[in-house]
């Protein structure tokens, strides 16, 4: 169990993100620009949906060979002369790099965006143990000021306006009348981090890849902090999640091709950065120490689960952008570290099939997901085995089992059903008016509070059909 | 802690549950890279100038700044004037014999000061004082090991003489190259990547390689596009058809 | 010796009205019908058709949903085509009847059945090679893609051009066609706030299209969207394929 489980209502959260009407706004911008950015980049990339195929291959073959894989990698990166560390919880985790950081004694590290030491809840115990955590990535950053947790997987602050970040700024930077202006935001996040970068003593990234054949950690960015986090501070610690090890260079190459084009329609991101342990003796820069967390937290288990298939994940929130759920509501409705479709199944592999009883629900199953995966991770399919779950592991609230069990059976009846529509033509005559019903009383309120239906009809189509077929 | 034995053997239990979903192998990988870098080099040297336009275009296309000069000795006086053209004062770059050419006297005519990177690594104490030099330097002058046009890339592979930040910490980086470092797509890349760790690493080699795309940037304020947040606001090549390297 | 002319032998196509259909549009069923009749197709209706299954499916229940589908595919064994008036259900009975149905003795009678079904839009195009309709409905028409039958069937061309087609009738783009309205089974009823949001922006696209009519091939699709419109008093409409097509 990595996060606590929410107990505020899904339907309540959902309603609340609904009302803010500035983050309906910038999420619908921000989305909308997202997904003609990536649709853009893949109409000029014919291709794309080949070298998608691929890339999901490659990711399936990794996991029929993951031992092989992460033994190469470990032995690599330790011939490189970096420390390979493994955590089977998020706890363990954040114990081996307070162990890190305080054997160094360590008082300010310097992160790099990663939404894996978000699901450990790693900047709180850095936190507590005395060790500063300052986030770079500019997103982060702004959302570190605020005391929030990011509401999407590759831009953070996605839910502010310029003018509460400049606010934000005047107040925690102690540097009154900041004006709206991004390129000024800019500029001050610049100056103010480029001191914590040059001074801080640890640096924590995440990584996209790790190529086992050469002991390579990559990085992809488009800040740089990337870069300053692993060459300037003098001690380094990469936390990755085991899916991520991918066999060679050449599989590299698949990966950056659609990877930056799925998240924001750029070709490449700005900086790829490919990190192999430690300075060499004759660098002038570059950290001393190396280190690679391992992290477990729930994904060994999905190996032979229901949700292997969300272990091909990128991380590019390109699932996020084009989900109708998503885009009404944002991410921190969500609830937990990681938002959207794949946020669904995520919540899961951490945290068990309890967490998202109702999440799993969050999603009318369109399926713009799946056709928007670089890996074509079958997202819908896994939410409906995840519900499956809630349903036979009695998760599901009794009464909602009883309603849907009755139903099956009318459904396995043409007697049944035949009174079903007697009783509904029946039950319904209050309600209709004008030939529409607009108001239903108990749990078919929450259509009719918005929709009008139509009724039952005075005679079914195979009642009629005696008629028809003369 | 978990130990390795432990992680990986319970990777294994899963493993023995299933067989996965389908039948799917990794990519294909070069059989003799090296062999093949060297041929396929030989290939792209019959089309440079194609090669070239296109990473021009590509190049431009993420706001880089495109010169191309016919002769190495041309160098410094395209320098000098980028240089002028932001009021930038102090240089760092690689070593004369990284570059391929001297920029030092050049320039230094011009009053503008160059810092050589060392080859050898100085005590810590001069580390400290170059590492606050470079981060006050106004313009970083880089070589690059290679150039992919497919997206208007520089790879830089960290080295002796060639540390991390000179193309990092200044507001301006400069890469300077000729047709030899010139390739076609992110899958010969690859294949460089594939050659350049077949085998032994030459001592020299540093820890890290880089592959720049553009300045620095970001669109995490109201997805308004903002350039230079940490990394360089501006990135200059400066391609030389002669070559470099006498 | 004469030569004879070998009759053709008539087209056959048994329904499968589904629940909401039969429930809720069955003029939507006696239009199909008809149209089909025209074009020469000999239409059955098999007896003691209930639902699908999605439901139950989609909500998790999949023990419950194999027997619903076992009861289907027995229904409609012996259909020379399967014409279905939703695409949901005809994404239910093509993709998830074999799997659900795989280890019983349903088994190749599932296949055969899911090989057999048509959308109806689909089995026009596809199966007919009938693309030319004319229609008594006042455009601007304007199409939206129904989730199932666009990613899940693959199925985006044989509406457009049987809407393309109609004499007459002006059809208009409408800005985020392939986007979900909001339906989702019992999707919009527990979150019925989304499920509405959602439906708000496919109603401001239809609004900005200028078309004074929305074409569908799913009949929950059309109830989220009708039960939208009516709601807000719009004077706009929203109709099935087969409302449009005059028999």
């Amino acid at each position: 169990m990595s996060e606590p489980i929410i107990t505020t209502p899904l339907r309540e959260r959902a309603t609340q993100a609904l009302g803010d009407r500035f983050l309906h706004e910038a999420l619908d911008i921000a989305t909308t620009k997202f997904i003609g950015l990536r649709r853009e980049a893949f109409d000029n990339f014919p291709q794309g949906d080949q070298l998608r195929s691929r890339a999901r291959a490659i990711k399936e073959a990794t996991l029929q060979r993951l031992d092989e894989h992460l033994e190469r990698l470990v032995d690599n990166i330790e011939r490189l002369g970096g420390h390979v560390h493994f955590a089977t919880t998020a706890e363990e985790a954040r114990r081996i790099i307070l162990d890190i950081a305080k054997r160094n004694g360590a008082r300010m590290a310097v992160k790099s965006k990663s939404m894996a030491t978000e699901e450990i809840h790693l900047n709180d115990a850095l936190e507590a143990a005395g060790v500063t955590p300052v986030e770079t990535d500019l997103g982060e950053y702004i959302i570190q000021l605020a005391h929030e947790r990011p509401s999407h997987i590759i831009a953070p602050a996605i839910h502010k306006t310029k003018g509460q970040v400049a606010e934000l700024f005047s107040r925690e930077l102690k540097r009154p009348g900041i004006p709206a202006d991004p390129e000024v935001l800019t500029k001050i996040a610049r100056e103010e981090l480029r001191e914590k970068f040059l001074q801080a003593d640890l640096g924590i990234t995440g990584a996209n890849f790790a190529v086992a054949e050469t002991g390579t950690v990559v990085l992809v960015t488009n800040e740089g902090n990337g870069r300053m986090a692993t060459s300037l501070p003098r001690v380094h610690v990469a936390v990755m999640g085991v899916e991520k090890v991918i066999p060679s260079m050449t599989d590299l190459a698949v990966f950056l091709a659609i990877l930056a084009k799925s998240a924001t329609g750029q070709k490449l991101s700005v900086y790829t950065t490919l990190v192999q342990g430690p300075r060499r003796p004759g660098e002038l820069e570059g950290p001393d120490e190396f280190h690679l967390v391992l992290l477990d937290n729930g994904r060994i288990a999905q190996i032979a689960g229901v949700l292997r298939e969300s272990l091909y994940c990128l991380r590019c929130g390109a699932c996020l952008n084009v989900c109708p759920v998503y885009r009404q509501i944002g991410g921190h409705a969500y609830g937990y570290t990681y938002p959207g479709p794949i946020g669904i199944l995520l919540t899961a592999m951490l945290n068990g099939p309890g967490s998202v009883k109702e999440l799993s629900h969050a999603s009318s199953l369109c399926g713009a997901c799946a056709d928007a995966c670089p890996v074509n991770i079958d997202i819908p399919r896994m939410l409906i085995e995840l519900r499956r779950q809630v349903d036979e592991q009695g998760i599901a609230p009794w009464p909602e089992r009883v309603v849907f069990k009755a139903f099956a059976r009318v459904l396995r009846s043409p007697a049944l059903y035949r009174l079903g529509a007697r009783i509904g033509r029946l039950a319904q005559r209050p309600f209709v008016r004008a030939g529409r019903v607009r108001s239903l009383p108990l749990f078919f309120g929450h259509w009719t509070r918005t929709r009008d239906l139509p009724p039952v009809a005075a005679r079914t189509f195979q009642e009629r059909w005696r008629d028809l077929s003369s | 802690m978990t130990s390795r034995a432990d992680f990986l053997g319970r990777i294994r239990t899963e493993m023995a549950k299933t067989r996965g979903l389908f039948a799917a192998s990794p990519a294909e990988r070069p059989v003799n890279p090296r062999a093949r870098l060297d041929l396929l080099r030989r290939e792209l040297s019959e089309r440079w100038p194609q090669t070239l336009e296109r990473f021009r275009a590509e190049f431009e296309r993420v706001a880089g700044v495109f010169h191309r000069v016919t002769t190495a000795a041309e160098v410094p006086a395209t320098l000098e004037r980028i240089c002028r053209e932001r009021a930038a004062r102090r240089l760092v770059a690689w070593p004369a014999e990284d570059l391929g050419v001297a920029i030092a006297p050049g320039l230094g005519a011009a009053g503008i000061t160059v810092e050589s990177m060392p080859r050898a690594v100085p005590a810590e104490s001069e580390r400290g004082r170059l590492r606050a030099l470079i981060a006050e330097s106004d313009l970083g002058v880089t070589g690059a090991d290679l150039a992919v046009a497919e997206t208007g890339t520089l790879v830089l592979v960290s080295a002796a003489g060639r540390p991390r930040s000179t193309s990092l910490l200044p507001p301006c980086h400069v890469a300077v190259f000729d047709r030899t470092v010139l390739v076609e797509t992110l899958e010969q890349l690859g294949l460089a990547l594939e050659a350049w760790h077949d085998g032994p690493a030459p001592p020299e080699r540093g820890a890290m390689i880089n592959f720049i795309t553009g300045p620095s940037r970001t669109a995490d304020i109201e997805l308004t596009l903002t350039r230079g947040v940490h990394g360089p606001k501006e990135i200059h090549a400066i391609f030389v058809d002669g070559g470099l390297h006498g | 010796m004469s030569v004879r002319a070998v009759p053709q032998p008539r087209r056959r196509a048994a329904l499968m009205i589904t629940c909401l259909a039969d429930m809720f549009y069955p003029e939507v069923g006696e239009r199909i019908v008809r149209l089909l009749r025209r074009l020469d197709v000999d239409v059955t209706l098999p007896a003691g058709q209930t639902c699908c299954g999605l439901p139950l499916f989609n909500s998790g229940y999949h023990a419950e949903a194999a027997e619903v589908a076992r009861r289907t595919v027995d229904i409609f064994a012996d259909a020379e085509a399967v014409v279905v008036p939703s695409g949901s259900c005809a994404w239910m009975v093509k993709h998830e009847y074999p799997g659900l149905l795989r280890d019983t003795a349903a088994a190749a009678d599932a296949a055969r059945v899911a090989e057999r079904a048509w959308e109806f839009s689909q089995f026009l195009v596809r199966r007919l090679g009938h693309t030319t309709f004319e229609t008594d409905v006042a455009g601007p028409l304007a199409y939206h893609d129904s989730c199932h039958l666009l990613r899940g069937l693959h199925e985006g061309t044989s509406p457009r051009t049987l809407l393309q087609n109609l004499a007459g009738a002006e059809v208009v783009p409408l800005p985020g066609s392939d986007e979900c309205c909001g339906f989702g089974g019992s999707f919009s009823v527990r979150l019925p706030e989304v499920s509405t949001s959602i439906l708000d922006r496919k109603l401001a696209n239809l609004e900005a299209s200028g078309a004074r009519c929305l074409v569908a091939c799913d009949a929950g699709c059309l109830m989220q969207i009708r039960g939208g419109l009516s709601r807000r008093g719009s004077p706009l409409r929203a109709l099935h394929l087969a409302e449009v097509l005059k028999p």
